[in-house]
């Protein structure tokens, strides 16, 4: 028998290409790296991380970051590290936010686009198109420069059941706890148990809702009390309660829009591929327009949507880099700060891309849970 | 049933249907006519155009030079030229189109002869879009033939804007170059990574999975920032100017995505296609190039629009490494002190060209998906 069947040689010439192809990404990668390093070391230095260490000596406007006693508002004799945890922390600040608020609109919007309504039809349809065929750039400097920017001045600025409206920034009611915390903490961690999507939860369901009335109730005799921190207006900024910057308002508002028309899409799609017969069966039953879709046809949609908005929910996550363009020191930006400081962009640019990388598997990972909680077992 | 009758009874089904539908149109109507009202008593009564009149030179074209702008109208016309043939291959030119076409000449040498700053090439770039759209329509040679053609015309944009140097080139000039070039560039990158996706060597199937999911698991700011600086750090011997350095920036990230949209293509091809390419003794390359491709780019095309026009609505990141596309130029403008009171107008400006391009784009992605459906129905 011989050695060289056509079957052999094709397993050979596979693996021989397999060489090729390997021998071929090193070779690239060893040339990258090697005038790399001629790059480095015509500049008189070498590739190391060991700039993270040194203090930043920059300020960032916002932002808190890990410390050794935990999470602080940044400072600038902190380390590099430390920045862009700050910047970090602010990403994912705007990011988690706008996800929550894009997908509450976009459904609304969604749902719009069937109403039976011609005219709230036709505005959502022009709406969402408008968004998405116009930069989100543009948008976002829209939203900064010619709204949040042309707010009144804090002095003349309206208060809105107790939130200050500025081109200073926002300073909403924050709402305080004094006493009884522990209890009032432990009573919120039930509150996440009982959503949890497991059979036969309705008895359960209704336990934890008594259990947690319960501490509420101790909780109050033992001195709990809920107030609210109502800002006030100064010269030049407000005190007390919560403070929002601008950059931070208007980021969200053009993020959260944004999204918010992409998922819209996504859920009119989803609705329009939903079998007829069960808009029919549904309003055969006698079901009015509003338990259809709330009983029917979102619970079925939702099922089928997770993917697309977990592809949705990694863009958005991205485009909060945008952010530069108006001063808000998200990751990217205090990446651009450092790199400009020490002068380190290569080695930068890894880390950022590593911690954007590993953001957009942290959120494909949740979609993919919650993705997996929602499916009905059996079903295709 | 008269017009009127008919007229009332559209009414009723869709603003009148039930109390909850009246409440709505009861709510939203008023709200609309005073938000329109609103907007059109600014734009006809306080709003001052002359400032987008005055620097619509800036805004089109950036810091390009004044002596040479006869190159960027030669450029003007060949990408029109583009535009038109681009829409031949989802609309015959029909009557109606030669009348907008008349029209719409007809309207620029008006406006040129009013307004002194628009000028008359600017007929001789609607003639050209008309006139290709009219002889695409007739030649199925000149349709095929399209994405060969575009590249020819893409090279010959990009020679004849040459002379004046790169780093002038700016405004909505900027933007559409570098948008058809990066979008053109990304389809042969897509087409490989894609085939390198479904390879049967491992080491190439792992190799393009990882570059297409890191590249869409990163911002395009930072690899396009990334490459700019990275550049004359790996290669100090090519300085490349800062546009062509956001171009591959613009190219190496799209085409990862370029690449899934052709990846589901391949995916939608049946296996009987390959199996009998094999059977009839074409090689694995030919197999590829003349079986598969051609049917994949069908399901791909709508997907590789879109994708223009994610470029196109993500060109104003050049900002970062310093370049001056149309929203950095209308910024500008405003930066400058005599014209800070007129943002709205400025922005009103940039929304409604940005959006008249992309709702273009978006068009013909939509006519191109049920063209190639149709074509596809058994």
């Amino acid at each position: 028998m011989s050695a060289f069947t056509p079957y052999n040689l094709r397993r050979l010439k596979r693996a021989a290409s397999q060489i090729v192809v390997l021998g071929i990404a090193l070779a690239l990668l060893a040339l990258l790296g090697n005038s790399v390093r001629q790059g480095f070391a015509a500049r008189g230095v070498d590739f190391s991380f060991d700039f993270l260490q040194a203090p930043a000596g920059f300020e960032i406007s916002e932002g808190v970051t890990l410390t050794a006693d935990g999470l602080t508002a940044y400072a600038s004799s902190m380390t590099n590290l430390q920045a862009l945890g700050a910047g970090l922390a602010n990403t994912v600040k705007v990011a988690l936010v706008a996800i929550v608020l894009s997908t509450i609109v976009g459904v609304a919007m969604g749902v719009c686009r069937l109403s039976t309504n011609w005219l709230v039809r036709a505005l959502a349809f022009g709406l969402t198109e408008f968004l998405r065929n116009t930069p989100l750039l543009i948008q976002l400097t829209f939203w900064y420069v010619a709204v949040v920017l042309q707010l009144p001045g804090i002095k003349e600025a309206p208060q809105v059941l107790g939130a200050i409206i500025s081109q200073q920034g926002l300073w909403l009611p924050k709402p305080t706890v004094t006493g009884g915390t522990g209890l009032l903490i432990a009573a919120m961690a039930l509150i996440p148990l009982g959503l949890l999507p497991i059979k036969a939860a309705e008895g359960r369901r209704r336990g934890l809702g008594v259990a947690v009335g319960v501490i509420l109730g101790l909780a109050f005799l033992l001195g709990l009390r809920l107030g609210v921190d109502l800002p006030e207006a100064g010269r030049f900024r407000a005190s007390g309660g919560m403070a929002v910057s601008p950059e931070y308002a208007a980021l969200l508002i053009a993020i959260t829009v944004n999204s918010a028309a992409y998922i819209s899409e996504i859920v009119r799609g989803a609705i329009e591929a939903l079998p007829r017969g069960q808009w029919e069966a549904a309003d055969a039953i006698g079901l009015s327009r509003r338990h259809v879709l709330g009983d029917v046809v979102l619970p079925q949609v939702f099922r089928v949507v997770m993917p697309s908005f977990g592809n949705q929910y990694i863009s958005l996550a991205k485009n909060t880099s945008l952010g530069i363009a108006i001063g808000y020191p998200d990751l990217f930006n205090v990446y651009g700060t450092v790199s400009n400081q020490t002068g380190r962009s290569l080695e930068g640019v890894l880390l950022a891309m590593g911690i954007y990388l590993g953001l957009s598997w942290l959120i494909s990972l949740a979609v993919n849970l919650v993705n997996r909680r929602m499916k009905i077992p059996g079903a295709r | 049933m008269t017009t009127f009758a008919k007229s009332l009874r559209w009414l009723h089904v869709n603003l009148f249907a039930k109390p909850f539908d009246t409440g709505l149109t009861l709510i939203v109507l008023p709200l609309l006519a005073w938000v329109l009202w609103g907007f059109l008593d600014w734009a006809i009564m306080l709003a001052d155009w002359s400032v987008v009149l005055s620097s619509i030179k800036v805004l089109m074209t950036g810091l390009f030079p004044v002596e040479k702008l006869w190159l960027v109208w030669i450029a003007l016309c060949l990408i029109a030229g583009l535009t038109g043939l681009a829409s031949s291959t989802t609309m015959p030119f029909g009557r109606n189109a030669l009348l907008a076409a008349l029209a719409l000449v007809a309207l620029s040498l008006i406006a040129a002869a009013w307004f002194d700053t628009i000028s008359a090439q600017t007929a001789l770039v609607v003639a050209s879009f008309f006139a290709v759209w009219a002889a695409g329509s007739r030649s199925e040679t000149l349709r095929a033939n399209l994405t060969g053609i575009a590249f020819g015309v893409l090279i010959t944009v990009l020679l004849v804007l040459s002379p004046a140097g790169p780093s002038t080139w700016g405004g909505l000039l900027l933007s559409i170059v570098l948008t058809l070039t990066a979008a053109l560039l990304t389809i042969p990158l897509g087409v490989l990574l894609a085939f390198g996706r479904q390879s049967r060597i491992a080491s190439l199937r792992a190799l393009c999975t990882g570059y297409i999911e890191v590249m869409r698991s990163v911002p395009l700011i930072l690899v396009v920032y990334c490459i700019w600086v990275a550049f004359p750090l790996v290669a100090p011997q090519f300085p490349l100017p800062d546009v062509v350095r956001g171009l591959i920036g613009f190219t190496l990230f799209y085409s990862a995505y370029a690449a899934e949209f052709i990846r589901s293509g391949l995916q939608s091809v049946a296996k009987g296609q390959t199996e009998a390419a094999e059977s009839l003794g074409l090689s694995d390359m030919d197999t590829k190039r003349i079986v598969i491709l051609p049917q994949a780019l069908r399901v791909a095309v709508p997907g590789l629009v879109g994708n223009i026009l994610d470029i196109f609505n993500y060109a104003p990141l050049v900002f970062i490494i310093g370049l001056t596309d149309f929203l950095r130029a209308g910024q500008m403008i405003l930066a400058n002190p005599e014209n800070s009171g007129r943002t709205y107008e400025i922005y009103v400006f940039l929304f409604l060209v940005y959006f008249a391009v992309g709702s273009v784009i978006t068009f013909q992605a939509r006519r191109l998906e049920r063209k190639l459906a149709q074509g596809a129905r058994k």
